[in-house]
């Protein structure tokens, strides 16, 4: 190069001009590049585990684009006022005793569900894992309505598992990377979910609009009996979604003479765009390898909802007491096996009390 | 420290236009790149304008023999990494927007800010433009026109530079 220069200082050519290949050249050859990475990473594989490791290098800017925004929430709540606490303490507290009976009841009803499924030898319900993830920043591309969590594949964030709210379902991971996961919303064009209507059972599949933060029912008749305010759940059959989470509340339903096709328009109920803190839920069929650790679990239904029939087990036979934990895990499988034995007699009690 | 020194050696010839620094265009879309992994959202995100592509085009306009089609189509690969999206939607959009900055450089230098500030808006309606098309061929729906909002903060935002003291027109003069 060095050279080449100096050969210039001969020939008066200023090298103001020696630009290297020219610009055509150069466009052609990137362009014919860019479409070639585009046509690999939309058809075939093997960039996902390369943008994993590049997110890797990514992670220390993200940090520190995040910083602001992180400095400036955890001022503000230092500085938060002594009222605003208090009311949402008083609040809490209101929450979580008008919550206690319904979710007493509902672990009695796990177990005499459990138990009647045994009994009818139907397959057994899945079994959920959830963990707390905290939503790092909203997708940055405009077309999409994506999130990014602050869970990965280091914390067994798989692809598939729902994302959820206190609300509701707001969405899917639909890619992973080490320490972080993107969250495809319901509102996304691209995403489905299978729902079913609370009221009478209908089931459905619900489309994300894409624009304007609803879900559309695409496909139904026009004189399908579902009414504005209907609340659709997920049905669960899918293997992905848990059943029974909150999805959407039908707002506006729209037939015309000329199509066969009722309009559906329907609102999330999960607070989409209002949450910090969102619930990553993972289905797996029970006895699954796959088991997050325990420590990253602030929440974890699973465990709770266990509980009931350990408990109950235990005073059916006094003999299953014992203080380690890998025994416990061990006598619960065993227990849960010879269910129909045992456990029919302590939840009978439990009956009427559930059936209200 | 061998660039350094074919820097040095090359000093009295290449730099008739600017003695500008290679690690100055890094430091300087690194920072373009920060602004991109801000936590957006909400209406902000459909006004962000796009800092990376501001700052090629400064670069390209000020010093094309440091900054070319291959540092933008590079830097695009990683923008299309921070958005998640298909790889190489950006590293296209800011190829060709970097082909027409490119050819018109030399005149470009010559106009005065406000033909500048059009010309910008130009480009990066073109950067635009493209990622409309990759879009639309990967079935994306339409935004409306809100979708080139960004052109517009982006030129507010060049004009803002502009007006701090940045300057790319004559450079003959500005030093």
């Amino acid at each position: 190069m060095a050279g080449y220069h100096q050969n210039l200082d001969q020939q008066q050519a200023p090298a103001f001009f020696a630009r290297g290949p020219s610009p055509l050249a150069r466009l052609a050859f990137f362009t014919a590049l860019s479409l070639a990475l585009m046509a690999t990473d939309s058809r075939l594989q093997y960039l996902s585990s390369m943008r994993e490791h590049l997110m890797v290098v990514l992670q220390p800017l993200q940090l520190i684009a995040n910083a602001p925004s992180m400095f400036y929430e955890s001022t503000n709540e230092y500085f938060s006022t002594h009222h605003r606490l208090l009311s949402e303490n008083q609040l809490l507290r209101k929450q979580a005793l008008t919550q206690a009976i319904p979710l007493q009841k509902m672990k009695a009803l796990e177990l005499e569900n459990s138990n009647l499924r045994q009994l009818l030898d139907a397959n057994q319900s899945l079994e959920e894992f959830s963990q707390l993830g905290e939503i790092l920043h909203v997708g940055r591309d405009p077309f999409t309505k994506k999130i990014v969590v602050n869970r990965g594949s280091v914390h067994h964030v798989m692809d598939g598992a729902a994302v959820v709210d206190a609300k509701g379902v707001i969405g899917q991971v639909t890619r992973t990377y080490p320490v972080s996961s993107e969250v495809t919303l319901i509102t996304d064009k691209s995403l489905t979910i299978p729902i079913q209507i609370e009221r009478n059972g209908l089931r459905a599949i619900a489309f994300g609009h894409g624009r304007d933060n609803t879900l559309d029912l695409p496909f139904l008749p026009a004189n399908v009996d579902i009414k504005p305010g209907d609340k659709l759940i997920t049905s669960g059959i899918d293997g992905i979604y848990p059943k029974g989470l909150a999805v959407a509340t039908v707002t506006d339903i729209q037939t015309t003479q000329d199509s066969p096709f009722a309009r559906i328009v329907c609102v999330p109920t999960g607070g989409i765009e209002n949450h910090k803190q969102v619930l990553l839920v993972s289905i797996s069929p029970t006895g699954s390898t796959i088991k997050p650790d325990i420590s990253n679990n602030p929440s974890k239904p699973s465990t709770s909802s266990q509980q009931p029939i350990n408990t109950s087990a235990n005073n059916a036979k006094p003999k299953a007491t014992s203080s380690g934990v890998m025994n416990e895990s061990n006598q619960l499988k065993k227990i849960t096996n010879e269910v129909p034995a045992t456990t029919v007699a302590p939840s009978t009690p439990n009956k009427p009390h559930a059936q209200d | 420290m061998k660039c350094q020194q074919q820097q040095l050696l090359l000093a009295p010839q290449t730099n008739l236009m600017h003695k500008t620094k290679l690690k100055s265009i890094y430091l300087s879309l690194l920072v373009a790149f920060i602004c991109l992994l801000l936590p957006w959202s909400g209406f902000a995100l459909k006004l962000r304008p796009d800092f990376v592509l501001l700052v090629i085009i400064f670069w390209i306009l000020r010093a094309p023999n440091r900054c070319n089609i291959g540092t933008a189509w590079f830097i695009g690969l990683w923008v299309d990494l921070a958005t998640g999206g298909v790889f190489g939607q950006h590293a296209l959009a800011y190829t060709v927007t970097t082909f027409v900055a490119v050819i018109y450089q030399r005149r470009l230098v010559l106009f005065s800010n406000s033909q500048q500030l059009v010309y910008v808006l130009l480009l990066l309606v073109i950067s635009q433009l493209t990622l409309l098309t990759v879009k639309t061929f990967e079935g994306s729906e339409s935004l409306g026109w809100a979708y080139f909002l960004p052109s517009i903060t982006g030129v507010i935002l060049w004009q803002i530079a502009v007006a701090l003291g940045l300057n790319t027109s004559r450079p003959s003069r500005s030093k």
